[in-house]
């Protein structure tokens, strides 16, 4: 989790919006990468789920994308992909072989986790008003994720007590 | 008066013996003869035993020659250590230095009877004419130019040409101990004059040239932009000539940190659309061997050029010998055809290289040429080439249609797909060592295998009916045959001639194309053959069992096979053929007896 | 090359799918090369991609450039060939650390002091994951392994210092704790006019240590910018590469403030000064006449 460049005291409203739009992005990109791997290894349950997550994240960009357009229409943009790094994408190394749903799940509910305790930090140091008030509903909706998740996780029912690894073939060598 | 006259002389590093050899080649051509120089060393860097052949003729030379007609000893214990490639008969004249003490009678050669021997002050004239001892080897030329009339203008011009930018002084000294060796030979004649006839080509333009630079030449003729390789005797000239032209033409030479960069380099230089080639020797071969399999399984056109030496390993580094040839048909792993051709001269080493060349393009393959020390090493006189004779052949690379949805593996009639190279847009695509499907992505089908496979194998079936690789000469129905091929067979050739004159009805087959076998070229010289040898400098018959592997061989068809380093002679394979013929002769006549 | 906007990430993105194994960082790597390539915007077709073996050595066939998945060791001289034959072509290299550290440790050297305009991206994850989990050359002294039972009895090798030691005009490190980083740092080693290496801390998820995976990596990590390194000196960059396999340094160790000539430059100079007046290959012949 990082940001590059970002000044968050003198941060605008449109570059928190393409801030925020960037990150879902980001976070979108990554679970489509997760749900293509998970495809690739005859994981069908885990990899709706992580279908499931990049629609959700593309559609609040969406819904983002929207907002910015009605405010600042066609201003062009002054923040950019490299400014962040992973602040609601799961770390690379998140997604694993023979995944269960319910660690899936885990991986993603850290990841809200993750991106609510930026915004968390973010928030004393701006001054914009607006901004601030973007940023607060952002650390909400990643509340309303996580519990949106958590609901999710409990319906499950529990792992079995022996790991999936312990059926999986062992790796092939090439 | 002779027409063919073969020299041998030997002596230490420090005798300056093959420098004498080479201006007494170029004298020659300049007088208008053909003529072949064939060097040969002991394994010391310098100062040990060296040694040269040059065979002069009025008639162009297929071989290095047989017995000497003339011996020339430094001294003679260098002489020796050169034995059978430097064999003294009862028609040699033997020339030594009288510095070596040893009474003419008392010459160290075992069971044979010089025609004449004739003990010489060489050293000693050199020292008195030009001050040093060094001056043997102009001595010597002085000798010849006396007794066999060769060069006796045309080495002094050479040797003052050569030594032009350093001074008049030395010319001088070259010049007074040539005189004295040309005076101690007119006021010593020889018993039989041994003078050669005069050329009625005198004054026509000759090339000279060895197997090495005229293979290096040839590449560069073909289009080769690229070279990659590792210092290895006695291949190493091929890399320097491009050092020096190369560039000239675009190209590029790397000098590699080993043989696998050298070959590694010129296949990334083929994937970039470049002819590109390597040379070396056997264990370089070895070494090279993955990368050869990479190429024919990326179908990357390539050539490699083997200079052959004595094996296995280090083995002799300084001598030649056919022994690579099932490390050439069957080097790396898996199931793939890899061309293999081979040239028999300095004069045909151009054509077999191009035709490498366009084998390699047209066919999108590793091709190797078997070259050998002696080829690459000795020195002939040229005719000049009428190089408009030579089609070159440039691979196939995808354009308009093609280039929709590219196949770079694209399974078509004749199983050769166009080929495209960085930097062509539209024809993206993945090479690799790993099997692939017809756009060149990855594949553990055993089905793709298969037909990749086939695919792999068939597109070469073309090459094997090309008769043109293949060289008949005799009576195409004659009962009794010879095969061989390399430097071989300029021997074969020299021994068809001699035999035909003895009356034996025999013929020649000599393939440029050795792998792979092309059966049915074999299957129709073989239908007139009852009795026969395949000739090769190999200790395990690799010829003759290459052969039997893909063709059904007649019974009477046996192998003459010799370790490298010493040559095989004109009256070896006479000797042989004489002994076929009378096995003929006896089973003819076992035949011929129940009906009497 | 200049850098335009013709060319996004995902054009240079292949349609065939990776054999990695799920949260393997060569993933990440990947994304890097495609953004750095993206920033840079040469176009797919003027790119040649050469690796070798191992699992990272696949990674050319997930790129729409001109790709070649070699064998074991030999990415770095067919980068070179294809260099020589194109210098026009921008030329990338990559492959593990067996493939360059290993089984083909002694071309490295001999690229570094050609110095030809080739960028060399090394996927280091401590273990052949191939073959499933033997010692490789990077992997830690004392490593258990399955062909070392009772702890590894050799040092591993230091790319970083062994890179610098010989030479290299650029020299860097990123991992997939930061990709943003990795991207701009595989930029800017494209950019350097000369040869680039990048080392790229790789975690395998398979058989690599729990240390070893991004978590991990994350608590060593420290970034040579923030540190307020000067990738101008060379020596303070080999004291930092020192600490390869403690500290996990990333961005640019060293880069030459006045970068060397180029071998592919010094060719096309040599070729274009020698093939003046020369004559055409036809008359090859000629340089045989004696007269």
């Amino acid at each position: 989790m990082a940001t590059r460049g970002i000044d968050f005291q003198t941060l605008s409203l449109m570059d928190a919006l393409d801030l925020a739009i960037l990150i879902e992005d980001e976070a979108q990109e990554r679970y489509e990468d997760f749900a293509a791997q998970m495809d690739q290894h005859r994981t069908p349950a885990a990899a709706r789920f992580f279908r499931l997550m990049a629609f959700n994240e593309s559609k609040h960009g969406e819904e983002l994308s929207a907002r910015r357009a009605e405010l600042f229409g066609e201003a062009p943009r002054a923040v950019t992909r490299e400014m962040i790094y992973d602040i609601e994408a799961p770390d690379f190394d998140e997604v694993r072989a023979f995944m269960t749903p319910r660690q899936a799940m885990e991986a993603a509910l850290a990841s809200e986790v993750k991106a609510h305790s930026f915004f968390l930090a973010a928030i004393p140091v701006l001054k914009d008003a607006g901004v601030k008030a973007l940023f607060e509903e952002l650390r909400d909706e990643e509340v309303y994720h996580r519990e949106l998740v958590t609901e999710e996780l409990a319906k499950l029912p529990p792992d079995s007590a022996v790991s999936d690894e312990d059926f999986v073939d062992e790796p092939a060598p090439q | 008066m002779r027409k063919d006259l073969v020299f041998g002389m030997a002596g230490s590093g420090g005798d300056g013996i093959v420098s004498a050899g080479e201006s007494l080649l170029q004298a020659a051509a300049a007088e208008g003869y053909h003529g072949v120089m064939t060097k040969s060393f002991g394994s010391q860097i310098r100062g040990g035993e060296s040694s040269c052949r040059v065979r002069i003729s009025t008639t162009p030379i297929l071989n290095p020659g047989g017995n000497l007609d003339v011996a020339v000893a430094l001294n003679w214990e260098d002489f020796l250590k050169f034995g059978a490639e430097l064999p003294v008969s009862g028609t040699t004249v033997v020339i030594y230095e009288a510095a070596t003490k040893i009474l003419e009678a008392d010459i160290p050669l075992v069971g044979v009877t010089p025609l004449q021997v004739i003990a010489v002050p060489i050293a000693q004239m050199a020292k008195e004419t030009a001050g040093t001892e060094r001056a043997k080897n102009t001595v010597v030329l002085g000798l010849i130019a006396g007794w066999f009339g060769i060069g006796a203008v045309a080495v002094m011009k050479g040797i003052r040409k050569k030594l032009a930018k350093k001074g008049e002084e030395l010319v001088e000294a070259n010049q007074r101990a040539f005189d004295a060796g040309r005076a101690f030979a007119m006021e010593h004649p020889l018993k039989t004059s041994m003078n050669v006839v005069a050329s009625d080509t005198k004054g026509q333009v000759k090339l000279i040239t060895d197997g090495n630079d005229m293979c290096a030449a040839a590449a560069i003729f073909a289009g080769c932009q690229f070279f990659g390789g590792y210092p290895i005797t006695p291949s190493t000239e091929i890399m320097q000539f491009f050092t020096d032209h190369v560039w000239k033409y675009g190209g590029a030479v790397l000098q590699a940190e080993d043989e696998i960069a050298g070959i590694g380099a010129a296949v990334g230089a083929s994937f970039a659309g470049k002819k590109s080639m390597t040379a070396t020797s056997g264990p370089g071969l070895s070494l090279k061997s993955e990368m050869m399999g990479l190429a024919s399984i990326a179908e990357l056109p390539l050539v490699i050029i083997d200079v052959q030496r004595g094996g296995p390993s280090t083995g002799l580094p300084t001598k030649t010998e056919q022994s690579d040839l099932f490390a050439a048909a069957f080097s790396a792993h898996g199931d793939v055809i890899r061309p293999v051709l081979a040239p028999t001269s300095v004069a045909d080493i151009f054509r077999i290289t191009i035709e490498a060349f366009n084998i390699a393009e047209y066919y999108q393959t590793p091709v190797i040429v078997l070259s050998d020390q002696e080829i690459a090493s000795r020195k002939e006189t040229l005719d000049p080439i009428d190089t408009t004779q030579f089609k070159i052949i440039n691979r196939l690379v995808p354009a308009g249609a093609d280039l929709v949805d590219y196949k770079r593996f694209q399974q078509t009639e004749n199983h050769i797909s166009p080929i495209s190279h960085p930097g062509l847009l539209g024809g993206t695509y993945l090479a690799s060592g790993i099997e692939h499907v017809e756009s060149g992505a990855p594949t553990n089908s055993g089905d793709v295998h298969q037909r990749m496979n086939e695919k792999r194998t068939r597109k070469f079936d073309p090459l094997k009916d090309r008769k043109d690789l293949f060289e008949v000469t005799g009576n195409p129905d004659a009962p009794i045959a010879i095969i061989a091929w390399g430097s071989v067979a300029g021997v074969c050739r020299e021994a068809l001639e001699m035999a035909q004159a003895e009356g034996i009805n025999v013929k020649l087959l000599v393939p440029y194309l050795l792998y792979p076998v092309a059966e049915n070229v074999y299957n129709d010289f073989f239908k007139s053959v009852q009795k026969g040898i395949v000739v090769e400098q190999t200790h395990l018959a690799q010829t003759f069992k290459l052969l039997r592997m893909h063709v059904d061989l007649p019974k009477g068809l046996k192998s003459l096979a010799r370790s490298g380093a010493n040559p095989f002679l004109p009256g070896d394979i006479v000797a042989a053929l004489h002994q076929l013929l009378s096995e003929l002769q006896r089973s003819h006549e076992g035949q011929l007896q129940p009906q009497e | 090359m200049s850098a335009t906007c013709e060319f996004q990430a995902k054009d240079y993105k292949s349609s065939l799918k990776p054999i990695w194994c799920p949260g393997c960082g060569d993933f990440s790597v990947v994304q890097g090369i495609y953004r750095a390539l993206a920033a840079i915007g040469r176009p797919p077709h003027e790119i040649a991609f050469v690796s070798g073996i191992g699992c990272s050595s696949r990674i050319p066939g997930y790129t729409t450039a001109y790709g070649f998945n070699s064998v074991h060791g030999r990415s770095l001289p067919i980068a070179q060939g294809i260099k020589l034959a194109n210098p026009d072509l921008l030329v990338l290299a990559a492959g593990g650390d067996g493939d360059g550290f290993s089984i083909g440790g002694g071309h490295i050297a001999h690229l570094i002091r050609r110095n030809m305009d080739i960028t060399y991206i090394v996927m280091d994850n401590q273990i052949y994951g191939l073959t499933k989990g033997q010692l490789s050359p990077t992997s830690q002294k004392g490593r258990v392994t399955c062909t070392s039972r009772f702890g590894s009895l050799e040092e591993p090798v230091n790319p970083l210092l062994y890179v610098l030691a010989y030479g290299a005009g650029f020299v860097a490190q990123a991992s997939p704790t930061d990709l943003v980083g990795m991207a701009a740092t595989i930029e800017e080693a494209i950019r350097y006019p000369g040869f680039a290496f990048v080392n790229i801390q790789s975690p395998c998820v398979t058989y690599g240590e729990e240390a070893q995976q991004i978590k991990g990596l994350k608590a060593i990590s420290e970034n040579l910018a923030a540190m307020g390194h000067n990738p101008a000196d060379r020596l303070a960059a080999m004291d930092l590469a020192q600490q390869y396999g403690q500290k996990m340094h990333l961005g640019v160790f060293y880069r030459n403030p006045e970068p060397a000539p180029t071998y592919d430059g010094l060719v096309r100079e040599r070729q274009a000064a020698l093939s003046k007046n020369a004559p055409p290959k036809e008359q090859i012949l000629d340089l045989f006449i004696k007269k």
